[in-house]
């Protein structure tokens, strides 16, 4: 029953052919945004891989790794590709401070409020989290100094992989209340991300003529927001809220962009609650994503337990790595719990 | 004969009086630039503490509302951050001074003064950018004080001086 929309096929497609190029590796703008050091090691060293690698962590003193779908891997000093995780290229502090210098242009100021939440969007809308050791002002977290580790996340965008989707959650002109439910790197916000770009867009197949959306993106990783302006393809009627916490975020929208759909990520707190209680009684239809594995476990959560007993959503996508990123497991209807597939 | 010799007296007062110009131009324009600079920082600020942009930008737009005689300062710094790779705010900034140096003379401890300044360029928070600008805009405004001195002093004198030098050098050669 279960089908992977990401695959292989729509992969390549989607990345043009140039991200998986060697010629070009130089062009992708995450490779731009490592250091000389690193730069050689990935282009020497994992080039094969270079178009598949989802996350690249640096610790100090410790050796680089990369992730390229569930596997984990290294270079050595000597630039040779290893599964051998001791063997890799070890790295110092140096490693670590050319690094911040780069992705902040050697400008730190402009970075602020980045560092205080502890992770920033580069060209492309890739995201790149830190930790250190925390500087406190009266008592809250003002920066980072010391930063020990360097987490690059990087983003793709699958046109078309909501496909399989989209048919059980467009009515006519109506789009459902939608609840995606996925632990972390399943897809969850590729997934959001083509959802929002065909709803607003307009899906010719389904004769849905494409909705005013609103999309209130808190950590800058749906849209992918670099100085203003989306790396991401995600529509022609969307408007984008970035780095706006989420409730206020939804309210804001609905006051100020009359949006059809309000999309955002990872609801959770209480205020988020209220903020889709909101959106329902302005007759705005959100589609939004939550971390669990399962439906149940969703349900136990004492925040979500009210939206579901309350039979908030229409629609509940749960999605897995089961059989790769993007497992499509099941989708419910949110009304009477049923199987749709 | 006599016209070739007139001819020769006129050039050699024409020189030396031209020199003359141009050492005393230089006493002028060193008293501009370290006025300009100080507005150059200014600007630089707004760009740091206002609409917090990236340095490689912010020295980019400073320099282009700037005037000419300074204007190699930040447009090189500026060029440095964007093309080379891994290269420190100091290392940039230290570029642009050079190529500021190449245009009007400097005094090591001027030179000094900028390249102290570069040490705490973009590696800080906007607080701390705020304080290195403004130390250094106020360093900026003595230094501007002793060349002005130097310009009254100076200017005047070789001026003249550059004639007279010519017009001693043709005395002694009829």
């Amino acid at each position: 029953m279960a089908k992977v929309f990401i695959n292989k096929e729509k992969n390549n497609e989607c990345l043009s052919g140039m991200e998986t190029s060697p010629l070009t590796i130089s062009s992708l703008t995450w490779f731009q945004a490592l250091s000389p050091q690193l730069q050689e090691l990935v282009s020497e060293g994992l080039q094969p891989f270079v178009g598949e690698i989802e996350e690249i962590r640096l610790r100090v003193k410790r050796p680089v790794l990369f992730r390229v779908g569930t596997k984990e891997m290294t270079v050595t000093a000597q630039k040779k590709f290893t599964l051998q995780l001791e063997q890799g290229y070890v790295i110092t502090k140096e490693d670590l401070e050319k690094t911040v210098q780069i992705l902040s242009q050697n400008s730190l100021y402009a970075w602020e409020d980045e560092f205080k939440n502890g992770y920033l969007t580069i060209p492309g809308g890739h995201r790149i989290g830190f930790v250190g050791r925390g500087v406190l002002e009266q008592g809250y977290l003002k920066t980072l100094k010391d930063l020990s580790g360097i987490n690059y996340r990087i983003g793709r965008q699958i046109l078309g992989c909501a496909d399989d989707v989209l048919p059980y959650l467009v009515k006519r002109e109506q789009i459902d209340h939608t609840l995606i439910i996925s632990p972390p790197q399943c897809g969850k916000t590729t997934l959001l991300r083509d959802l929002v770009r065909q709803i607003s867009t307009g899906i010719p197949e389904l004769l849905f003529p494409g909705v005013n959306v609103g999309l209130v993106d808190e950590r800058s990783e749906i849209a992918g927001m670099y100085q203003g302006e989306p790396q991401f393809q995600i529509g022609l009627r969307t408007d984008v809220l970035d780095a706006c916490p989420k409730a206020q975020g939804m309210m804001m929208l609905i006051r100020s962009m009359s949006p059809g759909v309000i999309a955002t990520d990872e609801i959770g707190k209480n205020e988020d609650v209220e903020a889709l209680y909101h959106a329902l009684q302005a007759g705005v239809k959100v589609i939004t994503t939550v971390h669990g594995s399962s439906f149940e476990e969703i349900k136990a959560r004492p925040n979500l337990q009210a939206l579901i007993n309350w039979r908030f959503f229409e629609k509940i996508i749960v999605l897995s790595r089961r059989k790769g990123v993007g497992t499509l497991e099941m989708i419910l209807d949110g009304k009477n719990l049923e199987k749709l597939r | 004969m006599s016209m070739f010799k007139l001819l020769g007296a006129f050039c050699i007062v024409a020189g030396c009086s031209y020199l003359g110009l141009r050492i005393a131009s230089i006493y002028r324009k060193r008293t501009e630039l370290f006025r300009f600079l100080q507005n150059g920082l200014t600007l630089l600020e707004t760009e740091i503490n206002y609409t917090s942009t990236p340095l490689p930008l912010a020295l980019e737009r400073v320099g282009q509302k700037m005037h000419k005689d300074c204007q190699p300062l930040f447009i090189r710094a500026a060029t440095v951050l964007q093309e080379k790779k891994g290269v420190t705010a100091a290392e940039a900034w230290a570029a642009g001074v050079r190529a500021l140096g190449g245009e009007v003379p400097l005094t090591k401890e001027e030179t000094e003064l900028l390249y102290v300044f570069g040490h705490g360029l973009g590696g800080s928070a906007k607080e701390e950018q705020v304080k290195n600008i403004a130390l250094t805009r106020k360093q900026l405004s003595l230094v501007e004080k002793v060349a002005e001195e130097e310009q009254v002093k100076n200017q005047k004198l070789w001026q003249y001086l550059g004639f007279s030098l010519g017009a001693v050098i043709v005395l002694i050669l009829i």
